[in-house]
């Protein structure tokens, strides 16, 4: 199979190492010899039909999901079962959701400065400052007091960006965070996403955004039931996709 | 009979009140004991503890299939008798009426909040769950600040129709000659002969206090109800 690879600095500097990764579902194969280098400051964007993997395969990367066979290497450490501390990997991975998943008897502010005070070990004036100035960013520092069912669906996922930046993670992880999104909501949810890949943030989406991809992506990855299939820089990736899949795929989208 | 005499009920409501006081402190006692005990019965259940879950499960079973009142006779009389065994010298060592109240109450309550929080963790979404393995939360604060908290809401309505139904059932003290509510009032109406007077006003007492609580049941499952909608 032909790949086009992108030129990128994923070997010098590897965030995250991904090596024959192996998970199954019982008899199913979620993934299956996924291998997957991410470089410090790269972006990438994850996309594929439903039940390719995907998901799966972000959600291995801070180890909510457990692998079955081959590595992940995260800022220099392992995941293995043996592994003593999971938590430090996870320290340093932020996660989005689709569903957002912020809790919803904390305030927004509170949803910000829980995990950086009982993990971080902050204080709460600093915990509470540095929780402002990420809600400043996301631009919903207004909103600080308000519980999330008083949100709608874009200010909840831009809370949730920031409580994950709140911990200052190395690594920021997105799984589908617009998929829930009414139309008219998901542009400031991107909006906040483009600012932050322009920060030099090291970034793994898995998004169905086209326009975002073009826009921010180093490398597009394509997954099939389980496999990458075709990976690329997204002008090519869009223009030309090598494979029948991935064209199949692309035009489903499209239309 | 005489005709309804309700000025009675003046005159004895000093004795009345205090039989109120036992009643509600019973019911509070029992409503603290009962949640910290239940809360840690359910959580054993929860992460299914090797040995210690099947025996809370086996207690959970006894206390909820055997009347409440068997439950305060067996502590009342068998207690004294195993306390006197264990301490050596055969002779039982008695409990005393009220502490066998309370403790008893504790207990048995416990087993009945721990079935309703065992159902509210099962109810908790497992995105919640994962937002905490994200932010990297140790098992321990997921639950205090994350989990349980979120469950005493979702199950707050039915831990107070539970609450309500065991501010009624400390009335079954009176099989230890306690005075609570009840107790005072058939006691009084002993001494007077005012039988209808008295019941009639305990039972005005018990109506007031519960519906009110049901009142406030009401509202809170209204209230959770709105914001379950905007979620």
């Amino acid at each position: 199979m032909q790949q086009e690879r992108a030129v990128s600095p994923a070997d010098r500097f590897p965030m995250v190492v991904v090596e024959r990764l192996v998970k199954r579902f019982g008899s199913f194969n979620a993934l299956s010899d996924i291998n997957l280098n991410v470089a410090k400051g790269e972006k990438i964007v994850l996309c594929g039909p439903s039940g390719s993997g995907k998901s799966t395969l972000i959600r291995c990367i801070n180890h909510i999901e457990k692998h079955d066979s081959g590595r992940i290497v995260v800022d220099g450490i392992e995941l293995t079962d043996r592994i003593g501390d999971i938590n430090s990997v996870r320290c340093e991975v932020g996660m989005v959701f689709q569903s957002f998943n912020l809790f919803p008897h904390l305030s927004v502010v509170e949803n910000c400065m829980l995990a950086p005070m009982k993990v971080r070990g902050l204080a709460q004036p600093e915990a509470r400052d540095r929780a402002m100035v990420l809600l400043r960013k996301v631009r919903i520092q207004d909103q600080a007091k308000k519980y999330p069912a008083q949100l709608s669906g874009g200010q909840q996922q831009r809370v949730a960006i920031a409580r994950a930046l709140c911990m200052q993670p190395k690594i920021m992880l997105f799984d589908e965070p617009t998929s829930a999104l009414d139309p008219e909501m998901v542009k400031e949810v991107l909006d906040t996403m483009v600012e932050l890949a322009q920060d030099g943030m090291t970034m793994v989406c898995v998004t169905h955004e086209m326009g975002f991809a073009r826009e921010v992506a180093d490398r597009v990855v394509f997954m099939d039931r389980g496999s990458i299939v075709e990976e690329g820089d997204p002008s090519t990736f869009f223009r030309a996709p090598n494979t029948e899949r991935a064209k199949a795929f692309l035009n489903q989208i499209i239309h | 009979m005489n005709s309804l005499d309700l000025s009675i009920i003046a005159q004895a409501w000093p004795y009345l009140w205090s039989g109120l006081l036992f009643s509600l402190s019973l019911t509070a006692a029992a409503f603290l004991v009962g949640m910290f005990l239940g809360t840690l019965l359910a959580l054993v259940q929860h992460f299914e503890l090797r040995i210690l879950s099947p025996l809370v499960r086996s207690y959970v079973a006894l206390m909820r299939s055997i009347p409440l009142i068997l439950v305060l006779f067996w502590f009342f009389f068998l207690v004294p008798v195993v306390l006197g065994r264990l301490s050596g010298n055969g002779r039982p060592i008695p409990v005393g009426a009220t502490y066998t109240a309370f403790i008893t109450f504790g207990l048995f309550e416990a087993a009945y909040y721990s079935e309703i929080i065992r159902v509210g963790l099962r109810a908790v979404n497992k995105g919640q769950f994962e937002a905490c393995q994200a932010l990297a939360l140790s098992t321990f604060d997921t639950y205090r600040h994350i989990v349980l908290p979120q469950v005493f809401r979702i199950a707050s309505p039915i831990i107070l129709s539970q609450t309500i139904i065991l501010f009624q059932d400390t009335s079954l003290v009176y099989v230890l000659s306690l005075t609570d509510l009840l107790g005072a009032a058939s006691k009084l109406a002993q001494l007077n002969g005012r039988l209808v007077e008295m019941y009639l006003a305990v039972a005005v007492v018990y109506l007031i206090i519960s519906s009110a609580a049901s009142q406030f049941v009401a509202s809170l499952r209204k209230k959770y109800a709105i914001a379950g909608a905007h979620r």
